[in-house]
């Protein structure tokens, strides 16, 4: 049914289209919401609590390393494995932190995840890692700290907090800042 | 002249064809100029081989491993084979919007040529809005937003080839072009609508122009879904078909809102009725279609099908913007003379069921919306990161689905204009007892959990109300024709295809529920780690590793276990293994599945000794009834095939009730 | 009542009572309630799988410990709180029915029962009289019909 010639709609007010023009106009917000933020990037909940307490088998065999043992220092843990391309890509930037601070009150920490004890080994020994190292064979420890994977390297302050975390494969700049910070912090 | 000279120049020169065409078309339109429309008919057909022109020159480029292309230097090795180079057309951004501009293109051409014929005016204010569309499509290409021709910075001596995942199965090949030709499609009705409301015809014609592109392409867009569950369960290996992923839940919302069309457009056709939601219809189904085309590709969502970021997603939303804001503003404009004079007056009909049944459809499309767009708001509001994943949409779909299967049932069998109590009841008694046979037989199987149960029983329902329909319509046409009955069958489904197609959708609906009911319900599933030579037991199959060792193929390194499962007719042997890219960091799991009619042995090999292969671990899941998944989406396709067929010619010519009435009163 | 009706009766209690049936709860296992948290436990590698569907190694060993909490005796919630300590609101699959979240439960309810509410009305309503066309119009409408049959549409 054609309508007469020439004559123009009407725009009805009423309460149904407010609400529908309401509506798209909120979807439209949400959406151009969304361009802020990276989908990837999730936060760590661990930053601002006290970092779990570890105790963990040495990867040399020699002993254990524990939370415990440098309690009142800066701690560094920086979880690896062999088999992640990333974690050999990050290694001179740790190497030159470790050498930077290892005579202080700073203890860089490498935890082993998801990986056989000998890959571990042939690793370190490979690109001659001398700080301390742990296994978490089980991961407990990997997910009380909440890693998401590989590498992942967390800032404990001298109080026990977990004051921040990297994901991914960690830079000298960010590692030294860091660590001064924390070192900064009564 | 290299294959970027040749696409990058075709696609300009399109650009400036679909420009023209849009011009034309306009004059065309508004003065009936016939030249005017003879004019846009050619942009429309230069356009179309410009751009197959240009989507050739890419296919030419990866074939010959051009990596003077960016695209082609990020998407294929000098190792990847014919089949996987030619496919990777749509591997990744710019290929796929170059998929989606030569569907358009073929889409505008068609109506240009086919559609103006029958409906001059509307169809040419139609065309004019194709060419626009297909105007913004072109600019997309033709700019640093998606150029699928932008040259490398510099050439790779090899290229990074194929995103691992799309090399492991040939169905890369079928998923994202079913899904394109389904959305693309889908342009055709709602540039008809939004002509109809720009002419101010109150009409209906729009409808019925239209009524088939939209049927195709709601079949396409399904067809392109199952396709995509099919690859999430034989190639991503997790062991599931459907995850509420975000570019799934993007796939499936204009999918559901396209389901309600198609029903309530029965109405409109019928009653004259429900003209204004018709139109809303058509234009949210559109409107979802770019929103998933933007969750897509905009990367403001976390999903499989994370694609790298870039321009495209603003110009995407900005796309969306308009169309949302043109399209309502038109709505809204007309809606005086669009809206019913009264109601359907009867809550006992078909025209009923239907309305609530799209209530049901556009309230599931609108939660899944919502669930995949609030991690968003809440991070924007709160700065607080939570996820939305399966068990919410389960927890509140499910309840949904179900009551959509009882109106599946349900509207069929009721006529139109109502029906009286006392016909309802002879009509649902078979139907009742086949739900409560279904109910109790699922008891006495063990089924546990209230929706499977329901399920089946609805299941069942649905399947005696489509029994009882085409023996009523072979009785029908016994005593009108004195056809026997094969024949009487036969010519159900040639004559009413529509009707009888529309039922064997249902019944494949059905199947597929009963098939998803089942898988989600009964799932056993078990992991272990076993030595060459060792064996598992699960629900009744034994599982046994024989070896696991190495293959070398030219684009990847596999590591495959040899696995043979106990079968009712002797073993089968799987391979499920993990396969080393080069470009990829991690492996890509791909499973050995041994598919039944009664169940699928699904085993992934979740982990191996990497020094020595001494130790799998193997995890295996026997799925009951999987497989009618893909056997039910067969189903819809063949009965939506034979809804779209036209019935062969008739002598005699049904008039609508309105001419019949008339003559009482006009002559 | 006829025959039919009350067939239909019986079949609706039936149906309804298999449905009770098969819904009510059987005391969990301690496998089941590993399966139940797992499934609401997002995997952190994964894109949006829960740690029941995962194969990956992450979920694994949030699985292993999802299993020896149980066994320890630790309640749904403390485990629940454990995973939160760590990985914060991000790691469950479906949002808190307590707080605000609430509102995404709610609202499907809603949209629902205001969908349905509005179709009903717009079902029992006076039903729409179609206007008679003029007899210009019939002739209009006449062969339309002849030519869209011819055209099979």
């Amino acid at each position: 049914m054609a309508l007469p010639a020439g004559r123009l709609g009407t725009f009805p007010g009423g309460v149904r289209n407010a609400l529908l023009i309401g509506a798209l106009v909120a979807l439209i917000v949400v959406l151009t919401l969304g361009f802020r933020r990276d989908p990837h990037d999730i936060r760590s909940a661990a930053v601002g609590k006290p970092a779990p307490a570890f105790d963990l088998a040495s990867l040399d065999g020699t002993g254990r390393v524990s939370l415990q043992q440098h309690s009142g220092k800066v701690v560094v843990v920086n979880f690896f494995a062999s088999w992640c391309v990333p974690c050999l890509e990050e290694h001179p930037a740790l190497v030159r932190a470790w050498e930077r601070y290892r005579t202080s009150d700073v203890v860089l920490i490498g935890v082993l995840y998801q990986d056989s004890v000998e890959s571990g080994r042939s690793f370190v020994r490979r690109l001659g890692t001398t700080w301390p190292t742990a296994i978490d064979d089980d991961g407990r420890t990997a997910i009380s700290f909440g890693v998401f994977g590989v590498p992942e390297t967390f800032f404990i302050g001298p109080d026990g907090i977990i004051a921040g975390r990297h994901f991914g494969p960690i830079d000298e700049v960010t590692l030294i800042r860091g660590i001064d910070t924390l070192r900064r912090r009564p | 002249m290299s294959w970027g000279e040749l696409g990058a120049g075709a696609l300009r020169a399109a650009l400036l064809f679909a420009a023209v065409g849009a011009g034309a078309s306009v004059f065309a339109a508004r003065y009936r100029d016939v030249r005017g429309l003879a004019s846009a008919r050619w942009c429309a057909l230069l356009a179309l081989a410009l751009v197959a022109l240009a989507d050739l020159a890419m296919i030419g480029a990866l074939v010959t491993h051009d990596f003077r292309i960016a695209y082609v230097a990020s998407n294929n090795a000098l190792e990847t084979p014919v089949f996987y180079s030619v496919i990777s057309l749509w591997a990744a951004l710019e290929g796929s919007i170059l998929l989606w501009t030569l569907v358009l293109a073929g889409a505008t051409a068609f109506v240009a040529w086919r559609g103006t014929v029958a409906m001059p005016r509307l169809a040419t204010t139609a065309l004019a809005i194709l060419f626009a569309m297909l105007a913004f499509f072109l600019l997309l290409v033709t700019t640093p937003a998606a150029d699928p021709f932008a040259p490398s910075a510099f050439v790779p001596e090899n290229g990074r080839g194929p995103n691992a995942l799309l090399q492991n199965n040939p169905l890369m090949a079928l998923h994202p072009p079913l899904l394109y030709l389904g959305y693309v499609l889908f342009s055709v009705p709602f540039a008809y609508a939004m002509a109809s409301l720009i002419l101010g015809e109150g009409g209906d014609r729009w409808l019925v122009a239209t009524r088939r592109y939209a049927l195709v392409s709601w079949a396409l867009l399904g067809t392109g879904i199952v396709a995509g569950a099919w690859w999430s369960y034989a190639v991503l290996g997790w062991g599931g078909y459907w995850a509420w992923d975000p570019v799934e839940n993007a796939a499936i919302m204009p999918w559901l809102t396209a389901t309600a069309y198609l029903h309530s457009v029965m109405v409109e056709e019928k009653r004259r009725l429900l003209r204004t939601w018709n139109l809303a219809l058509v234009i949210g189904t559109f409107a979802l279609t770019i929103l998933g085309t933007f969750l897509t590709r905009s990367g403001i969502v976390n999903s499989v099908h994370a694609f790298s970021l870039s321009a495209i997603g603003p110009l995407l939303l900005g796309y969306l913007v308009a169309i949302l804001v043109c399209s309502s503003g038109l709505l809204l404009w007309r809606s005086r003379e669009l809206a019913d004079r009264g109601a359907l007056g009867a809550p006992l009909s078909r025209e009923a069921i239907f309305l609530f049944q799209n209530v049901l459809f556009v309230a599931a499309t609108l939660t899944i919306l919502l669930g995949t767009l609030y991690p968003l708001i809440a991070e924007a509001l709160s700065g607080n990161q939570l996820s939305i994943g399966a068990p919410y949409f389960d927890r509140v779909e499910v309840p949904i689905a179900l009551a959509l299967l009882f109106l599946m049932g349900v509207g069929p069998q009721l006529p139109w204009h109502g029906a009286s109590r006392a016909t309802l009841e002879r009509q649902f008694a078979l139907p009742a007892l086949a739900a409560a046979a279904g109910a109790i037989g699922a008891i006495i199987a063990g089924t546990r959990g209230s929706a499977p149960v329901l399920t089946y029983a609805l299941a069942a329902f649905v399947a005696a109300t489509v029994v009882q329909e085409i023996a009523r319509g072979i009785r029908a046409r016994g005593a009108l024709h004195g056809e026997r009955t094969a024949p009487a069958f036969v010519a159900l489904f040639r004559r009413s295809g529509r009707r009888y197609g529309g039922y064997v959708v249902h019944l494949g609906v059905a199947l597929i529920a009963v098939a998803i009911a089942a898988s989600q319900s009964a799932t056993v599933e078990s992991e272990q780690t076993l030595a060459p030579g060792g064996s598992m037991s699960v629900a009744g199959r034994v599982v046994t590793l024989d070896a696991i060792r190495d293959v070398d193929e030219p684009q990847r390194r596999r590591v495959v276990a040899d696995v043979r499962v106990s079968g009712p007719s002797g073993d089968t042997r799987l391979e499920p293994s993990f396969a080393f890219y080069p470009n990829a960091t991690q492996p890509v799991g791909t499973p050995g599945i041994s598919a039944g009619p009664g169940e699928d042995v699904y085993v992934i090999l979740a982990a191996y000794d990497q020094r020595g292969k001494a130790w799998a671990t193997i995890r295996t899941r026997v799925i009951p009834l999987v497989s009618w998944i893909w056997v039910g989406g067969a189903v819809i396709g063949v009965g939506s095939i034979i809804a779209a067929l036209p019935p062969p010619r008739r002598r005699s010519v049904r008039a609508p009730a309105i001419l019949e009435a008339a003559p009482a009163g006009a002559e | 009542m006829s025959a039919a009706r009350a067939a239909i009766l019986v079949c609706l209690l039936a149906v309804a009572g298999a449905a009770i049936f098969a819904a009510w709860p059987s005391p969990a296992g301690p496998e089941e309630r590993v399966e139940r948290i797992v499934s609401e436990l997002r995997c952190p590698v994964c894109q949006g799988l829960s740690v029941a569907d995962s194969p990956s190694e992450s979920a694994r060993g949030m699985r292993d410990l999802v299993a020896k909490r149980v066994a320890e005796g630790r309640t749904d919630e403390e485990i629940r709180d454990e995973f939160r300590r760590s990985y914060g609101d991000w790691v469950f699959l479906s949002p808190a029915t307590d707080g605000p979240t609430v509102l995404m439960w709610v609202l499907p309810l809603a949209l629902l029962g205001f969908g349905v509410t509005l179709a009903w009305s717009r079902a029992r309503g006076p039903a729409a009289i179609a206007p008679e066309p003029a007899p210009a119009a019939l002739e209009q409408l006449r062969a339309r019909v002849a030519r869209e049959e011819a055209a099979d549409l």
